[in-house]
Order: C-alpha cells, then sequence, then structure tokens
C-alpha cells in the first residue's frame, strides 16, 4: 500500500521546474541551445557520435516517461516504434536508393507505419471493455513480434545482421548533432507544455480514475489511443533519425530488450519529470558506452543493480535528486471566479419527460436486480429513492446513466433514448452521476479536478495553465460551504472523507447537468452541512428547472428536499407518493425505516437530538 | 488493568502535515467512546493511527497493557482488535464466508457466531457463496461491520459504520453493540456522525476540533444531545 502511494505520487511531486518564472525557463532554454550549438566543438568525434545516438534514444525516452510517468501506461513496447522508423529510413534507402522522392516516402513509412500500428495497439489496449492488463500485455507481445518478423525477413530486412551500408543524408558531424539536439529539445519542450497544461491533467486523471473521467464526458479510450498513437509516431521519427545517422539498423532496436532500457532510463532518472528521462537518457547512454568498453559485463550487472536500488530506495529517480537544491516549491492556486452562464438549454415547457424509464430490466445470470421499473420524473423535481440496502437503488441508476448496463426496456433523458451508448455519451444529454464512494481523482489538487470536470463545458488548453478557474455560481456555494475553497491546492487524496463526497458532487454540479443522480450526496457530511447542500439542491431544481433523483438513508433529509418519493423493494418499485404519505406508511416503515429510532415511541428525544 | 486503550500525548499526519495534535484518551475496560466532530478534523487519522497505519510523530498508544507505539497493524489486530475502516475494505473477490472466516482462528466458530450475525443482518442468510464485490454498498457495510464481529474482539473500533446503511439496521446494529458490550465487555471506540446511533452506544463522547479533542461529556446528561449539536453548526 506505502509503495503504491508512493509510486502514484511520484508525478505530482513538487518538481523542479513547475514553479519557475518565465524568465527562469526561457533562461534554461538559451542554455540548453547554446549548448548543443557548442557541443561538436568541444567533444571529441566518438562523444560527438555517442551523443547524437542519445539525443535520439532521447525522444523516444521522453515518449515513454509520457505514457507511463503521466498516463500510467507501462509499455514495454516503444521500441518497436523506434525500430519502425529505424527499418523504414534502411529498407527504403537500401532498396529504392537516396533521393528526394525516397525520403518523402521513408518519411511516409516511418509515420504512416508507427500510426497505424500505434493506432492498432491502443485500440485493443483501451477499446470500451478493454481488461486493464490487457495494454501491458499487447506492450510485450509488439517488440516480440516485430523482432521475430524483421529476423526472419532473409536478405530483404538482413535477417539478423540488419541492413548496413545504404546511402543516407549528406549531413556533417556538426550538422547531425544540431538536427539531434534541437529535435530532442524540441520533443521535450513540446511535451513539457503538454503535460504542464490544462489538458495534460486529463492524461493523470485517467491513470487515477477513468470511470469518473466517463462520467465528466472524457472519451478515455479515444484520448488514449490517441496519445499512444502520437507517442509511437514520436519514436518512430527518432528512429528514423537515428536509422539514417547511423547507417545501421538492426532487429535489436524492434526487440523487447531496448523497450525495457527505455523503461530503465525513465526509472533512473525520474519517471514522471519529463526533462529527467531527457537528461537521464544522454547522461547513462554516454557513460554506459564508455564504461561498456572497459568493463563490458560489469556495467549491465551495475545498470541492474542501480535499478533495484533506485526503485526500492529513489521511487522519484536519481536527477530530481541531484536537482532539489535548487526546487522552488510553489504550487499556483486559480482564482476561483463565476462562470458566465452560457448559452445553456434550460428546459421548458411542453419537453418531454427529463428522466423516463420504462419496463427495465436488469439480471446477472438467473438474478434478478431490476424488474419491470417504469416511471418518470420531470423537470424541477426532486425524486427521493429510498429502500432497504440491496434493494437495487445504485443499479438503478448505473442503468440510467450508462445504456450498456440494462437487460431489457427503455431509458429517456429528455426524450433522449440512451440506447446502448457509454457513460461519456449519456452525460453529453445533460446527465451528471455522483456515486455511493467518493469517486474522484487521487493525485489531483482539488482545484485541477474541478477543472477536469469542467472540461466538456470549456475545452481545456493544450499549451497553458489558466490563472483562473470558471464554475457555476451553484458550485462556488457548494465548495463555500464544505470550507473546500480553502483547500484548492491540497491533493484529493488528502482530503477527509467527508471532503471527497463534497468534492465530488462539486465537481458533478461543474458539469451544469440538467438530470441529476446523486447516490447518497450527504454520506459522511454532518448534519448541518446536510442541511446547507439540501438547499443547494433545492434552489436548483427551483431556479435552474434541474430534475435530481436522489438516493438517500437519511429520511429527515428526504423529508426537508424530495418533491416525491419512490421506494424500490428487491428490485421492484412498490410505492410513488408523496414525502409524508410515504414516511408515515405502514409498509415502509415494515421493511425499512423500523420502529424506534426514527418511528416507534422514545423517537422523540432522539429526533429532536438530531434534527 | 482497567484501560482498554490509552493514548499519550499522540500528534501525527500525512507527511509533513500534522494532523493530530498532542492527542490523549483513555477508553476504559467495558466502556464505550464516541468521537464526533465536523468533516477533515482528524477522526480517521486517530483510528489510522491507533491501528499502526500511520507512523506517530510523538507520543505512544497502549492496548490492553502492552505499549503497541511502534507495532504493525497485523500485530495490533491480534491482541483482539476489530476494527471496521470507513473505505469499503472487504475482500471484493472472495466469498462472504471467506470475508468472514478469514479473520477466525478456529473453524469451528463459525457456525454458531455466524448465527449470531444473522440475527443482526439477516440479509446474509443463504449468501455464504456469493461474491463480496456483487453486494450493494450497504450490504457490503453490513459485511465489514459483522467481519468485525464475528471475531468476538476485546476492542472493537469503528469509523462511520452507519453510513449507507438503512434506518431500521443502524437501529438494530445500535442495539447489538450495547448486547455485545452487556455480555463480554467489549470496549468500544467508535466514531459517528449520526448523534443518535452515538448517543446511543456510548457511555462519553469526544469532539474533536482541528486535531484537538475541544470538548466531551456523558452521553447519558440530558442536553447531550444538544451540546454536541453546538459543535456541528457551521
Amino acid at each position: 500500500m506505502a509503495s503504491l502511494a508512493q509510486e502514484k505520487r511520484a508525478p505530482g511531486a513538487p518538481s523542479f521546474l513547475s514553479g519557475l518564472k518565465p524568465g527562469r525557463a526561457s533562461l534554461i532554454a538559451l542554455a540548453g541551445l547554446a549548448l548543443v550549438g557548442a557541443g561538436p566543438f568541444v567533444t571529441d568525434a566518438y562523444l560527438t557520435n555517442t551523443l547524437i545516438k542519445a539525443f535520439f534514444f532521447g525522444i523516444a525516452a521522453i515518449t515513454v516517461d509520457i505514457l507511463w510517468g503521466y498516463a500510467g501506461y507501462l509499455t514495454f513496447g516503444q521500441s518497436v516504434f523506434f525500430g519502425i522508423g529505424a527499418y523504414s529510413a534502411g529498407l527504403v534507402f537500401t532498396y529504392q536508393g537516396f533521393s528526394g522522392m525516397s525520403i518523402a516516402l521513408a518519411l511516409g513509412a516511418a509515420v504512416g507505419a508507427a500510426a497505424i500500428l500505434g493506432f492498432l495497439a491502443g485500440w485493443l489496449s483501451f477499446y470500451r471493455g478493454a481488461a486493464p492488463f490487457f495494454a501491458s500485455i499487447i506492450s510485450l507481445v509488439l517488440p516480440i513480434a516485430m523482432s521475430q518478423l524483421a529476423l526472419s525477413g532473409g536478405s530483404f530486412t538482413g535477417s539478423s545482421s540488419g541492413l548496413t551500408g545504404f546511402e543516407s543524408f549528406d549531413f556533417s558531424m556538426e550538422e547531425w548533432f544540431w538536427i539531434a539536439g534541437y529535435s530532442l529539445m524540441a520533443c521535450g519542450l513540446l511535451g513539457w507544455k503538454l503535460v504542464n497544461s490544462d489538458a495534460g491533467r486529463i492524461l493523470t486523471s485517467m491513470r487515477d480514475n477513468s470511470n469518473r473521467c466517463a462520467y465528466l464526458g472524457i472519451n478515455t479510450s479515444a484520448i488514449n489511443t490517441a496519445l499512444l498513437a502520437a507517442c509511437a509516431i514520436a519514436a518512430s521519427l527518432a528512429g528514423f533519425g537515428y536509422g539514417s545517422f547511423s547507417c545501421v539498423v538492426a532487429p535489436e532496436l524492434l526487440g523487447f530488450s531496448l523497450g525495457t532500457e527505455f523503461i530503465v532510463w525513465v526509472a533512473l532518472s525520474g519517471r514522471g519529470t519529463l526533462w529527467g528521462p531527457l537528461v537521464g537518457t544522454v547522461l547513462f547512454n554516454v557513460t554506459s558506452s564508455y564504461l561498456s568498453g572497459s568493463m563490458p559485463f560489469m556495467w549491465q550487472l551495475l545498470l541492474g543493480f542501480s535499478f533495484v536500488l533506485v526503485i526500492i530506495l529513489l521511487p522519484g529517480g536519481l536527477i530530481p535528486l541531484l536537482a532539489r537544491p535548487f526546487a522552488v516549491n510553489k504550487k499556483s492556486v486559480p482564482e476561483l471566479v463565476e462562470a458566465r452562464p452560457g448559452e445553456k438549454a434550460l428546459p421548458e415547457k411542453g419537453w418531454p419527460h427529463a428522466i423516463e424509464m420504462n419496463r427495465v430490466y436488469k439480471k446477472y445470470g438467473s438474478l434478478s436486480v431490476l424488474r419491470d421499473i417504469t416511471f418518470h420524473a420531470e423537470s424541477g423535481e426532486l425524486v427521493g429513492i429510498i429502500g432497504p440496502n440491496g434493494a437495487g437503488k445504485t443499479t438503478l441508476m448505473r442503468c440510467l446513466s450508462d445504456g450498456g448496463e440494462r437487460t431489457d426496456g427503455l431509458v429517456k433523458i429528455y426524450g433522449n433514448d440512451i440506447e446502448r451508448f457509454p457513460p461519456e455519451q449519456c452525460v453529453r444529454f445533460g446527465l451528471g452521476r455522483k456515486f455511493q464512494n467518493a469517486n474522484i481523482f487521487d493525485s489531483l489538487t482539488v482545484a485541477e479536478c474541478l477543472r477536469l470536470a469542467r472540461s466538456i463545458k470549456e475545452r481545456p488548453s493544450f499549451l497553458e495553465k489558466k490563472r483562473t478557474l470558471a464554475l457555476p455560481p451553484y458550485v462556488l456555494d457548494v465548495l463555500r460551504l464544505t470550507d473546500l475553497d480553502k483547500k484548492l491546492p491540497v491533493p484529493a487524496r488528502d482530503l477527509s472523507h467527508g471532503e471527497q463526497q463534497a468534492l465530488e458532487l462539486a465537481m458533478v454540479l461543474a458539469l451544469e447537468p440538467l438530470v441529476i443522480l446523486l447516490d447518497e450526496p450527504t454520506a459522511g457530511l454532518t448534519k448541518a452541512e446536510r442541511t446547507r447542500i439540501g438547499k443547494v439542491l433545492v434552489s436548483l431544481a427551483r431556479d435552474h428547472g434541474l430534475c435530481c433523483l436522489l438516493v438517500e438513508h437519511d429520511l429527515d433529509f428526504v423529508k426537508e428536499i424530495a418533491t416525491r418519493v419512490i421506494v424500490l423493494h428487491q428490485g421492484c418499485i412498490i410505492m410513488q407518493d408523496t414525502v409524508d404519505r410515504v414516511v408515515d406508511s405502514e409498509l415502509v416503515r415494515s421493511i425499512y425505516a423500523g420502529t424506534d429510532f426514527y418511528a416507534g415511541p422514545g423517537r422523540k428525544g432522539l429526533r429532536e437530538g438530531a434534527a | 488493568m482497567n484501560t482498554a486503550l490509552r493514548l499519550d500525548q499522540v500528534s501525527s499526519g500525512y507527511g509533513a502535515a500534522i494532523v493530530l495534535r498532542d492527542i490523549s484518551l483513555e477508553v476504559g475496560m467495558d466502556e464505550s467512546i464516541a468521537i464526533m466532530g465536523k468533516n477533515g478534523m482528524g477522526k480517521s487519522t486517530l483510528l489510522k493511527t491507533i491501528m499502526g497505519y500511520l507512523p506517530k510523530k510523538s507520543g505512544s498508544v497502549f492496548l490492553l497493557g502492552e505499549n503497541i507505539s511502534s507495532w504493525k497493524p497485523y500485530r495490533i489486530a491480534r491482541l483482539g482488535v476489530g476494527y471496521a475502516a470507513q473505505e469499503h475494505s472487504i475482500f471484493a473477490d472472495l466469498s462472504v464466508y471467506d470475508n468472514l472466516s478469514l479473520g477466525l482462528k478456529n473453524l469451528l466458530y463459525f457456525k454458531g457466531r455466524f448465527d449470531e450475525i444473522l440475527r443482526l443482518f439477516p440479509v446474509f442468510e443463504d449468501r455464504l457463496a456469493q461474491q463480496a464485490g456483487t453486494l450493494s454498498g450497504g450490504e457490503q457495510k453490513m459485511l465489514l461491520v459483522a467481519r468485525t464481529l464475528i471475531l468476538h474482539p476485546k476492542v472493537i473500533i469503528l469509523d462511520e459504520i452507519t453510513e449507507g446503511l438503512q434506518p431500521s439496521v443502524i437501529e438494530r446494529l445500535a442495539a447489538a453493540l450495547v448486547y455485545e458490550r452487556k455480555r463480554s465487555g467489549t470496549s468500544m471506540l467508535i466514531i459517528e456522525q449520526n448523534i443518535p446511533f452515538a448517543l446511543k452506544v456510548a457511555d462519553r463522547y469526544l469532539i474533536m476540533k482541528q486535531g484537538e479533542l475541544i470538548d466531551r461529556g456523558n452521553t447519558g446528561d440530558p442536553g447531550a444531545a444538544a451540546s454536541v449539536l453546538r459543535h456541528f453548526q457551521l
């Protein structure tokens, strides 16, 4: 548990660069430019040669860090894309000769093949319903399959000795050094912009909790697949550079051990920091090329040992440790502002029912959890759903918010049939769902969680971090009521249970839903907080026409805010009526409320105490 | 030995953040204490610290006469502590039976004790083979409590167990805890938001705010409910 927490913490840890002022960042960039510019003149030919290769490897390592350190996708197969780029150069230049035409062809092959394979691997790993381990399995299978393919290509691919001595770009060593060096810098900068932008937080959020992402309307499988394809293209271009420079392409470039080496470099130098792997990969490659000459066996052993040691003792990696003395530990906190009311479609008279469920069934095998559920609810209504534990309340919510859930029947949101749509699609009909257990993004801060929740309303920027966070007034109310507005920079995992519940409620409301499903919204909150949250919900229904479905055990709370109550028992609706009639009914008392505490003799003292 | 649990100037927190400041408290044998307070005040942190899930920054904890300050959770549990955490920490992939029997030293006890559990939670009748993760949210909470009670612990530590339970079950649970104390003299430390439940189950209450205990009283006192409630006002 502890190691897991640590591992998850690594990317969010205050990093050396995250608090930099723009002035300092551009200073570092300038220094990098100068260093690469002067590089070939101060290093000898052997070192220059080594560095050029290391730069190309560095680009691949950056893509591994984006995938693993940020998006949480541990891939052993990034070498495949690197190798595809290298083989594109090797094969085309060997068989087509070297010309302007063949350069275009080789580049096209590098990008195209990597994109197709990356997309395919992404789709297989992340399609709806894919198990979490598919991704890693596929990343293991790919390099094995691809290097076999290269090995069995006979004289066409050069089999185990690969392709050598093809004609390539006629650049000098200095020019190669600058091309590789500046490509690495550009790639690092681009990646840096991406992961630190508001949109970049989506990567972390998908790793934390892809279920929550879906219910915020974020299509995780599409984003993951696109990311994988983009990283595949970047790695392939790096491989293209490597192959064209070295004029040697061998099956090792496609193989599993290079893929693993990428991971070792990234882990050793600081996963989830981006600049760590950038610097680290270059350093490791240089050290390796010197030491592997003088002690070929010891060096591998040493690398293996230090990998294990670093994983255990320094989960954050080596390079961030070296830079720690210069760290500026400051998290920027956005300022909360009220969102300008957009052109939100307010429900109008004559619209179809806000929620309509018609003869809905849900079966697990032979077990019927929901039977013949038929009801509708209107805009402006707060409908309480009560019933004994295990009556099917949460299942009902699930069937309303995920088209794939129900076994049979019809569900419509404002007249829109949800068919078999996934949650992220249902959310776009105006649906928001709060889960029974707080369902948030552990390693993101409160502010980042809220910003993500707004992403379908306000597309987060890929290039910048906004200084303000615009939220609808009622969300600001919830935050103020629960003091969360004072905890914006706190990581969500450090919040108490009740605060996490409140945060999730705020996130769901930030979607500006028209229909909201709340599964025990006040669980873990104090009585006073419940009352205030209840008032927010009532005003949402009254002033904004929200339709609210509420699963709740606190009958007093239901009484305070609900306009109508549905009683669920053993998967069937057994009663629909006004709150008072339901709460006072003999039926409800016998199956649900009990006698002593809330409804029986002796209740008075306790009730007054609680009210 | 007439103290079940004693905390001496305990401070703890997460990383550099201090959540609990110099907490001292005592739970006598056969005594039941409820800790109440608003969210984010450190209540769950206190229980996690007692159970050894969080390292203490200072202070010591004594349980049933032993100094357990630096003990690992499993050792503390073996002393005879039943702890039901707030998170749904059941074994979701195991059956109800496995969940309940895992901590028992001798399966011989199972049948008799399971019958006791059934009186409290009849929903588990005929459901021993069901996979625990497929239970509903409230049923999982019941399983969590049942798993604690079936061990017949000497000290019971419960973190908001009424959350998500239907009123009649809460009521039965309160009665069961009161009965359990009468029968076996179990000590209890509970955290609750449900004030009626807490007042019924506990002898004394403590109010926690910003990591410190700021008020206390007997649940039997007239006006106890009102004075607890005062601390919950916003």
